[in-house]
Order: C-alpha cells, then sequence, then structure tokens
C-alpha cells in the first residue's frame, strides 16, 4: 500500500481497527503513522474543550422577560383552573392582550364615524380613547403593569430615558393592537400576521433595551 | 451519542440546598420562574460555548443561546425524560444555530467542500523536520485554530469531535451524506493539523 | 484700568477654566493581535464609536475619556476583543461620555452599543451588528458581511452596502438606505420613515414594513422586481408600469398595487399600515 492510497481510505478509517495492508503500511511508514497519530490527538484534545464561557446577564434576563411575556411563567396565587388547563404557553399569553385589543377596538368602533379617513388610527386611539384598566394602573391605558415596573426599573438607574422608553412602549404596543385587530379581522391574511410577528418583535426589541439600561 | 461532558448528574444539586435538575424541571412544567432559572444557570456554559464556537461572535451567540433556551422551555411540558434532558437541550441548540446559519444563506457545507477531491496524502519530503503534535497540542492554539477553520469544516468538526455526535447524526442535521460528513471531518482535521504546526513554526522562530 | 484689571481676571478665569476643562480629559490607546475573523465588540453608554478598517492583523483602539466617572475596560481572548466603558458612581450622559476611534481588520465582526452614539462603520467586510437608543447610526461601504441594526429612535442610514444580510429594526427611527442591495434586506419600524434608493438588485428579498411611517422607493426604470405594496389605513402611489401578477393580495386602487418589472428577479415588498407609500421613478 502506498501512501496516497493510505490517505485515500484515512477518511473512512475513524473508529475502525486498523487491519491488513493498513496496519502493515503504517508500521512501516513514519510520514503515515505520524500523520494517524496527529490526527488522533487533535480529536482528542477537542473532546476536552471544556465549556468555559458565560453569557453576560442580559441573556437571561431576556429569556425571562419572554417567558413572562408568552404565559410560561406563571405567579403562585394564580387559579389552579387557569394553571392546570390546557392553556398553555402563547395561548395563555394571548389571553391578556386579546381581552384588551377587545375593548379598545369596541371603543374604536364607535370612534370611528369621528376618524377622518386615512388618518393613523394607532395615533388617534391612544388619544382619544382612554379605557380604564382594572390592573391599578390607572390612566395608562397603553402600559401595563410591568411595563410601568420596567420603566420604574430604567428610571432608577437612568433618569433621563424613562420618558423615551415609556413613549416607544405606547407605540409599540398601539402596533401590536392594530396588529391583532388585523388579524383577527383576517385570521388568513399573511400579512396581517406578518405585521404582528413584526410588532412582537419590536416591543421585545423595547424590552431587552430597557432591561439593559435597568441593569448595573 | 457519547456520554455528557458536563458532570452535573441530575442527582446534583446545582447550587447550594437549591432545586435538583429532575425536581426544576417538574417545577418549571408548572410556571416556577427559581426552576427555569436553575435550568438555565446548570446548562447555560455548555449552550453558549457550542454557539460561540459555532458563530465565533459574541453577540450571535448570546441570541442564539436565548433562542435555544426559549425553544426549550416552550416545550417542556412535553418532556417525559426518555432521554436526558441536557442530550435534549443540547440537541435544540445545535438545531437552533444551523437554522439561524441557513436563515442567512449561510453553506453548512461549502459547495467546494462538497466536490469531490483527492484526499490529501502526507508530502515527503525527504530531511524535512517533522514536528509532532502528539501531546503537546496547546488548547488555546487549538480554539483558535478551530476559529480559523473554514465554517463547512468547523461545523463538522465542532459536532463530531468537540460535542460527540456520529455521522449519521451530523448527516441529517447538516443535510449532507454520511460520506460526505466523514470528508469533511478528514479536511477539518488535517487542516488544523497545519495550522497547528505553522502556529508553532511561527512560535519557534520568535525570539 | 479698572475695567482693564476686569477684563484681564476675566480672561485668566476663562483660560483657566478652559484648561480644568481639558485636562479632565484623557486619552487611552489599547492595541490586540488578531488573526482574521476576528470578533471586536464596544460598548459605550455615552458617546461616538466609529470604526474603520486597519491595515495589518491588529485592533487598534483610541479613546477619549472626558472626565474621571468613566473607566475603559477591556478583555482580549482567543481571537475577541471586548472594551466596555465603565461608568462610576455619580457618572452623567455628559461625565460618563467616551469617544472611541476603533481601527479593526476589514475582514473582522464588529458589535458596538451606544445609547446615545452616534455609530459609525465603515469599509468593513465582516459581519456587523449595531444597537443604539437614540443613537444616529452610520454605516458605508460594506461589502459581504451580514448588517444588523436595532435602534429605538435613531435615524438610520446605509450608503452603498452589498452582498449581506441587512436587517434593520426601528422603533421611532427613520431609515435611509442608499445603493443598499443584497440577497436579503429586510426594515421593520413602528414610527419611522423608510426612504430606499437604489435599484433592488441582486435577485434578493426586500421587505420594508413600518407601523404608521412612510414608505418611499427610488428605483430606475431597468429594476427588475416583483412588487407588492399595500397600506391598510394610508395612501399608495407607484410610477411605474408593472405587469400583471397573479397575487392573492386584492389590488385596491390607492391602497395596494402589484406587478413586475423587468425579470422580476428581486422580491419587493412595501407594507405600511397607516402611512404613504410611494415607489418612485428615478
Amino acid at each position: 500500500m502506498t501512501c496516497e492510497e493510505f490517505g485515500r481510505v484515512l477518511p473512512e478509517l475513524e473508529g475502525d481497527h486498523l487491519n491488513g495492508e493498513r496496519e502493515e503500511h503504517l508500521k512501516t511508514c513514519l510520514s503515515c503513522s505520524g500523520l494517524v497519530s496527529d490526527l488522533n490527538a487533535i480529536s482528542a484534545e477537542a473532546r476536552l474543550l471544556v465549556e468555559d464561557q458565560e453569557p453576560s446577564p442580559r441573556v437571561w434576563n431576556c429569556i425571562a422577560i419572554a417567558l413572562r411575556q408568552e404565559g410560561l411563567i406563571r405567579d403562585p396565587e394564580v387559579p389552579a383552573l387557569l394553571a392546570g388547563s390546557r392553556l398553555r404557553g402563547w395561548r395563555l399569553a394571548w389571553l391578556r392582550p386579546v381581552a384588551i385589543a377587545l375593548v379598545v377596538g369596541a371603543a374604536l368602533f364607535l370612534q370611528l364615524e369621528h376618524i377622518p379617513r386615512g388618518a393613523p388610527v394607532a395615533r388617534q386611539a391612544a388619544t382619544s380613547t382612554p379605557v380604564l384598566r382594572t390592573d391599578g394602573v390607572g390612566q395608562d391605558s397603553a402600559i401595563d403593569a410591568d411595563e410601568v415596573q420596567l420603566l420604574n426599573l430604567v428610571a432608577s438607574r437612568a433618569p433621563a430615558m424613562r420618558a423615551g422608553y415609556e413613549s416607544d412602549l405606547r407605540a409599540v404596543n398601539a402596533y401590536i393592537r392594530d396588529a391583532e385587530t388585523s388579524v383577527r379581522n383576517n385570521p388568513n391574511d399573511g400579512i396581517a400576521q406578518q405585521y404582528l410577528m413584526n410588532a412582537y418583535e419590536q416591543r421585545a426589541m423595547v424590552y431587552e433595551m430597557a432591561m439593559k439600561r435597568a441593569l448595573p | 451519542m457519547r456520554p455528557e461532558k458536563s458532570d452535573l448528574t441530575d442527582a446534583r444539586k446545582s447550587q447550594g440546598n437549591r432545586l435538583t435538575e429532575a425536581e426544576a424541571i417538574e417545577r418549571a412544567k408548572q410556571g416556577d420562574e427559581e426552576a427555569f432559572e436553575v435550568l438555565y444557570r446548570l446548562h447555560k456554559r455548555r449552550v453558549y460555548s457550542l454557539c460561540l464556537r459555532m458563530t465565533a461572535n459574541t453577540a450571535a451567540a448570546e441570541d442564539l443561546t436565548q433562542e435555544a433556551f426559549l425553544q426549550l422551555f416552550r416545550k417542556i411540558a412535553t418532556f417525559r425524560g426518555e432521554s436526558a434532558f441536557s442530550t435534549w437541550l443540547h440537541r435544540m441548540a445545535v438545531n437552533v444555530v444551523l437554522m439561524q446559519l441557513r436563515k442567512k444563506g449561510l453553506p453548512l457545507v461549502s459547495l467546494e467542500e462538497t466536490m469531490e477531491t483527492e484526499e490529501e496524502s502526507p508530502k515527503k519530503e525527504p530531511g524535512a523536520e517533522d514536528i509532532r503534535l502528539a501531546g503537546s497540542i496547546n488548547r488555546l492554539q487549538l480554539e483558535q485554530a478551530i476559529g480559523d477553520l473554514p465554517p463547512g469544516y468547523r461545523m463538522v468538526f465542532l459536532l463530531h469531535d468537540v460535542e460527540g455526535y456520529e455521522h449519521n447524526e451530523i448527516a441529517e442535521m447538516v443535510g449532507c451524506s454520511i460520506g460526505n460528513s466523514k470528508s469533511q471531518l478528514h479536511k477539518a482535521r488535517m487542516k488544523l493539523r497545519e495550522l497547528l504546526k505553522t502556529s508553532r513554526a511561527e512560535k519557534a522562530t520568535q525570539p | 484700568m479698572e475695567h482693564r484689571e476686569t477684563l484681564a481676571k476675566l480672561v485668566v478665569a476663562v483660560l483657566f477654566a478652559g484648561t480644568v476643562v481639558a485636562s479632565a480629559e484623557t486619552r487611552q490607546e489599547f492595541r490586540f493581535k488578531v488573526h482574521h475573523r476576528a470578533s471586536v465588540s464596544v460598548a459605550n453608554q455615552f458617546g461616538p464609536i466609529w470604526v474603520k478598517p486597519s491595515s495589518g492583523e491588529e485592533v487598534v483602539v483610541t479613546a477619549v475619556l472626558h472626565s474621571d466617572k468613566v473607566e475603559v475596560d477591556h478583555t482580549y481572548s482567543l481571537n475577541r476583543v471586548s472594551i466596555t466603558s465603565h461608568l462610576l458612581a455619580g457618572a452623567d450622559a455628559d461625565s460618563g461620555r467616551v469617544e472611541y476611534q476603533v481601527s479593526v481588520p476589514a475582514d473582522a465582526n464588529v458589535t458596538l452599543h451606544s445609547a446615545t452614539g452616534p455609530l459609525r462603520a465603515e469599509r468593513l467586510h465582516g459581519d456587523v451588528m449595531l444597537e443604539g437608543n437614540t443613537a444616529n447610526v452610520d454605516v458605508r461601504d460594506l461589502i459581504g458581511g451580514h448588517v444588523h441594526i436595532k435602534t429605538l429612535n435613531g435615524p438610520v442610514t446605509l450608503t452603498n452596502v452589498s452582498d449581506g444580510h441587512v436587517e434593520i429594526t426601528s422603533v421611532g427611527g427613520d431609515v435611509a438606505l442608499n445603493s443598499v442591495n443584497g440577497p436579503l434586506v429586510h426594515v421593520n419600524s413602528t414610527s419611522g420613515r423608510i426612504v430606499y434608493d437604489g435599484d433592488f438588485g441582486g435577485g434578493g428579498e426586500y421587505s420594508l414594513m413600518t407601523h404608521t411611517g412612510d414608505i418611499e422607493a427610488t428605483a430606475p426604470s431597468y429594476a427588475s422586481i416583483d412588487v407588492m405594496a399595500s397600506s391598510t389605513q394610508g395612501k399608495v402611489e407607484n410610477d411605474f408600469l408593472l405587469q400583471p401578477t397573479h397575487t392573492s393580495l386584492a389590488a385596491k386602487a390607492g391602497n395596494a398595487f402589484a406587478g413586475t418589472m423587468g425579470k422580476a428577479a428581486s422580491s419587493v415588498r412595501l407594507l405600511s399600515f397607516s402611512g404613504k407609500i410611494h415607489l418612485k421613478k428615478r
């Protein structure tokens, strides 16, 4: 067996016992035996590579936010009915925003006759239909309690940025509301679904950046 | 697949008197935030290191780590313990990375690398110094050399030699033949050998 | 005489104050040897970051710190360089400001974070990821690398970017794309205006979507595109004569249009929920 022939079969030999002429060739050829030895050493060393790299704290924070948004993290006082129900994950997470969207949608419907054609619906809704929340947030119709908490965290470390984040959250929440309404009216509309995905992506980005500001 | 590299087992407690992995899994199914965090802390290094080696970019690796854990946590209710939790998570992380690379249009196995080429045979240079690597590979140099591999070679090398997947598993994940996977692996190792020898030769010439 | 003395004292006081201000600034330089495809990240809460290519396999970071209330931390291992501005107690947007100029090998992957910016990257062909709050983002002459930009309200301008994936997410910042082509160009905005001026080339997938912002796209008459534009609440305008296509999009006069030009090599989607859309001919 020549070195060239040995080189051709080498990729297939992994894990196989060397026998016959291959073994004989290695016994007599220093180059090929050196090559096999080196390749085995590289493979052996690779197995020892340790996982010593740590992601930044931001990663867990973003995961926790997403889990809360999707309803996968539940507070202990959630009623057993819901906790044990089949409504899990994203379906549970849809309940609250859908409920809010329905209320806002109903209020919008009543106002639509007074809105000039072509006017930005989202901006009109935010200013003309303040919906009283039952979670104690008061007049902040476009921001829920979790978001208020997030904004307060941001304010504690970067007070000048709070107003900007609040404005952004209102804008993306309005986007989500419009997109959810659109999906509900046209469930098979791919564009409506794309808007909704984009809107959620925007909110996730605002959350992520706000969390970074809130971290030391 | 070979045994897990991590020395954390299901029975071992994660930190002090906190939950074990098995307890954390059950509590996570109920929506317990601490349980999710325990599972994250147990496995974050392995997942992140995998993503980092595959992408060579810290920001991308963090995004992929986040996505892998999110996908896992969304499906945790379906985990029945048929396989080790870490195996399940690890496989998910690999799929997340591969999906991201596909989405970006990056070739998992490049066209050049899939073409049939003559295998490199060790060149005989009479009188040339033969630098052996066995027993003297520097881990940092190996990490650097892995980072310098072409993406397709790096992918198969990481999946096989670092993460312990078999060729049939790699072929299925990456979308190539088993023969291709073996060929890529061999070329990756040959390339690493070349890089490590070059690195050693450079160091030898430095004052 | 008294007047002159007062004036002299005033000049001295101003000079002294200037000296104090100037002397509070410090300049630091760091150099790191790297291999090709190095990863370089810079995180700077307040202040600009400007990245350009270096001549060799070296990362050179020059930082001007505005006060002693901020430090520059750096880590370097395995071909990765990470620079972070570390704010000390009492730092604010002014005292915590650091100005960075960074030179990297052209094939390095670069990640920049700054709340206020501006952020600027030019003449690179590695992947570039930029993130800012109100930072003005300016990217030019990037070929081959992927470009990912996230901003809340800072304006984004890309000029002469090609052959990579471009993904921009902006809440309120306007986005301007000049001569941007590639296999994938995605802009996702809430209220920012999107302006595109190019030829939609490369057989790519172009998607410009916004909630309330306007979209203005300018293309040449030889553009080869399969275009779809729709605004749920706003108006759409089209300067081209399009070949009709079979599409599920109900072409509503004034709200939507769809069709092809040339060989329809690239797919173009212009979608605004309530803003105006105008596809203009150059």
